[in-house]
């Protein structure tokens, strides 16, 4: 296991060297690259653990989140990715009847992630 | 039946005709040519935002595959934007190489840009300024009639556009007529963070548009992101010359949903989510101020929808590559995030809206691909597909005319 997550976010470890991923690209890839089991299973602990996410990434200004706390906004962002897959598509890990994803660039901002 | 759908638009203009669309002008060669020569090489099209390149020096690069070129945007010491063919007056070789994106970007502290085959230089105006081993070229070489090749550039509320031709049949300003008038006041320039998906579709650029220009679509295509806007409508319908716009209005947004109402409390940010702050729209965008209105879709002809909402904006253009290919681009348009939640929840909304994308051009390469199989002649549209029948009308003006100048020209 090569990332470790700060303490009080251990029901998180399990997904964090799947999920926390640091481009828009690698984590749409994951998602497709699931299960919808594990989609769920992610997405339940995640959802939990956002608020905790999202109040530590705002002790760091914006952009700057940094070490382990790094990893876990990361693990929010693909919470983001896979929450419309359970939450609208039934845990499909692809945008049901949609053009094939794999066509499409994305550019955010000037980057990819 | 969806109650609040507005009766016949169709009625109020009788000029656009009612019958069923011919489907040639979607699979022709020679239509797609004479819409490359009449419409893409005549007129102004929009190439970037001036936020793409906010300092002198700052350039980028559109590729224009329908023309076979690509432009050089860049802003200049005196903060003015020059456009230029992306063309080296020595033997030809891209000036800026592009990345292998369809947009490129660089930046240069002398605002010049150099051409990395043999070392030429350019400033912002095109001029040619610098010529390794220049004595070495006979003396009928002359810097001043090797400029790069311009190309006609203005701006419009922020927005970049260009115009192919020698000699523009009129000013932007004239152009965009009461289009301009209608969205001038818009705040674009404040909500500049740009989200960009963009892909090749083997399908005729018109079937892109067509497939975002309307709203009956929503209840099946978005059936899967947006399952709270079953009960719209539209509205708002008005025309500016080949220009045109209507409103989108629904009953409803998206149900709330644990992560989607976590984003939206943070940051409005999806057409799919209320919103709640009150926002600056000009007074011809949602006249009434209607509670239900959702967005309003502006067509800038020939090929650019910029919709315009309260907090986000976003626009798609589709670029003619062959009668059956395209480039699609579209874009979405928030203010800057002040804080990392706020990063978060903006990227909620903008993967749910990726996601509606990917619905929406689901069904383009089907229809081209159904259409050439020559069963159909004809396609048949509803009250709410009118933008479809004004595009239609607009764009079959020009080709018509462009068939009367060749027959002219025969006489």
């Amino acid at each position: 296991m090569s990332i470790t997550l700060p303490g009080g976010f251990e029901d998180l470890q399990p997904f964090a060297d799947r999920w926390a991923l640091a481009t828009e690209y690698e984590r749409a890839a994951e998602r497709r690259r699931s299960s919808p089991a594990d989609i769920k299973a992610f997405y339940d602990v995640g959802l939990r653990c956002l608020p905790q996410i999202l109040k530590r990434a705002d002790q760091y200004p914006l952009g700057q989140i940094s070490g382990v706390d790094s990893s876990l906004f990361h693990l929010a962002l693909s919470l983001a990715e896979v929450a419309p897959h359970v939450e609208f598509y039934d845990c499909d890990p692809r945008v049901p009847f949609a053009f094939r994803e794999e066509r499409l660039v994305g550019v955010h901002c000037g980057t990819a992630d | 039946m969806n109650a609040r759908l507005k009766p016949s638009f169709l009625s109020r203009y009788p000029e656009l005709g009612t019958e069923p669309l011919p489907v040639y002008p979607y699979l022709a060669s020679d239509y797609y040519q004479k819409e490359i020569a009449s419409i893409f090489r005549q007129d102004w099209l929009c190439v970037g935002r001036i936020e793409e390149i906010p300092k002198p020096g700052d350039y980028k690069v559109k590729r224009l595959d329908f023309a076979h070129t690509s432009v050089i945007l860049i802003r200049g010491k005196d903060g003015a934007i020059g456009a230029f063919h992306n063309v080296c007056r020595h033997r030809g070789n891209k000036v800026v190489t592009e990345t292998g994106r369809e947009e490129t970007y660089g930046s240069n502290k002398a605002a010049v840009i150099t051409c990395r085959f043999h070392g030429w230089t350019y400033d912002a105006k095109g001029a040619l300024v610098g010529v390794p081993q220049e004595e070495r070229f006979p003396p009928c070489f002359k810097r001043a009639d090797n400029s790069l090749v311009p190309i006609h550039v203005d701006t419009w509320s922020g927005f970049i556009c260009i115009n192919l031709a020698e000699k523009p049949r009129m000013q932007l300003s004239e152009f965009l007529g009461g289009l301009k008038d209608h969205l001038d006041g818009y705040p674009f320039g404040s909500m500049p963070d740009v989200h960009t998906y963009y892909a090749h579709l083997n399908c005729n650029w018109k079937i892109g548009m067509d497939a975002f220009g309307e709203a009956y679509h929503v209840p099946t295509i978005h059936a899967g992101s947006f399952p709270g806007l079953t009960d719209y409508w539209q509205d708002d319908v008005a025309f500016y010359g080949d220009h045109r716009s209507i409103a989108f209005f629904a009953a409803d947004m998206n149900p709330p949903t644990p992560v989607g109402s976590a984003a939206n409390s943070i940051f409005g940010a999806s057409i799919a989510l209320a919103r709640t702050e009150p926002f600056p729209l000009p007074k011809t965008v949602n006249p009434t101020r209607h509670k239900n209105w959702g967005f309003e879709q502006s067509t800038m002809f020939p090929n650019f929808l910029i919709h315009v909402g309260e907090g986000l904006w976003f626009t798609h253009q589709f670029w003619p590559i062959s009668e059956n290919k395209c480039l699609w681009e579209g874009k979405y348009f928030l203010k800057a995030p002040k804080t990392n939640s706020e990063h978060w929840a903006q990227r909620y909304a903008v993967t749910l809206q990726r996601n509606a994308w990917l619905e929406d051009t689901a069904t383009m390469e089907d229809t081209h691909d159904a259409l050439m199989s020559g069963a159909v002649k004809q396609i048949n549209l509803q009250d709410d597909e009118i933008m479809l029948r004004h595009a239609f009308n607009a764009i079959n003006r020009r080709v018509r005319a462009l068939d009367e100048e060749a027959k002219g020209a025969h006489a």
